[in-house]
């Protein structure tokens, strides 16, 4: 299993806990606007932007369906494959929200996951930095903000 | 096996039983459960880890079990320093009880088992 790659250091050791303790084959923590912090189980790029973009746009569309079915937004999703299984879920830092989303497989389970996850969350509000949002609100160059995240974990595009 | 509800009520009454529980055996998450005995309301509730992890466990467990060509186990209690924590498989559920330290452990198995088979 290798370590986490990060954007931002601080959340390094969270994520590493998290992935070590929930058994998580893989998992991607970024920004709603589709900005990667931090991932393991990855060594493509390709993969880690299209997990920050589908992430991204279902956080959005669950949101709304959460907020259209139920009155307010749904903030955690589970799917169950055959053999993989995706835990997909919001993290709160002060005034920072994050999304993560990891996959596990009968090495774990939802249970385990989800306990593990909430000390995840607790860990980041713990250690994160007394700052603004480091990222306020969508800029409106999701490409450019997604390019610049991959460029922070897996180095510029030439050099991965 | 009874209903679940039937199933938690009967082992929360058996003396020494802090918590009785039915967990999903795949997920860990609660599928019923009882109050915490004598918990309080400040204190956080351990019942939702409890069961998670001891759901957990005794897959590990069941797969100890079938490495050493011993079957699946059938009753399966972790002793601390506090009390102890008592799982029975029941197909796709698991039972969890918490225990104290000086509970009646062989009422408590043979209720887990029988509970687990479906018997009264």
């Amino acid at each position: 299993m290798s370590d986490p790659t990060v954007a931002e250091a601080w959340v390094a050791a969270p994520l590493r806990r998290l992935m070590e303790d929930a058994r998580l084959i893989s998992g991607v923590l970024l920004y709603p606007t589709g900005r990667a912090v931090g991932q393991f189980g990855f060594s493509n790029a390709a993969d880690v932007m299209s997990i920050c973009a589908l992430t991204s746009a279902i956080n959005a569309s669950a949101r709304e369906l959460g907020r259209q079915l139920d009155g307010k937004p749904f903030y955690e999703m589970h799917h169950a494959g055959a053999e993989r299984q995706v835990f997909m879920a919001r993290a709160s830092a002060t005034s920072q929200e994050f999304l993560f989303v990891g996959v596990f497989d009968r090495e774990s389970s939802l249970g385990v996951v989800e306990i593990y996850f909430a000390e995840f969350q607790k860990a980041l509000e713990k250690l994160r930095p007394d700052k603004q949002p480091t990222v306020p609100g969508p800029s409106g160059d999701f490409e450019g903000e997604l390019n610049r995240s991959l460029d922070a974990l897996f180095g510029p595009i030439g050099k991965r | 096996m009874k209903a679940v509800t039937q199933v938690v009520a009967a082992l929360s009454h058996v003396p020494g039983v802090v918590a009785a529980m039915v967990v999903g055996a795949a997920d860990g998450l609660i599928v019923e459960t009882s109050p915490m005995m004598g918990s309080s309301a400040a204190a956080e509730d351990p019942r939702k880890h409890t069961a998670a992890l001891a759901a957990y466990l005794y897959s590990k467990v069941t797969r100890a079990s079938e490495a050493a060509r011993l079957g699946n186990p059938l009753f399966m209690r972790l002793e601390a320093e506090h009390g102890q924590i008592c799982v029975v498989g029941a197909r796709d559920v698991v039972l969890v009880t918490i225990v104290t330290p000086n509970a009646n452990l062989g009422r408590v198995r043979i209720d887990m088992m029988t509970a687990a088979k479906g018997e009264s």
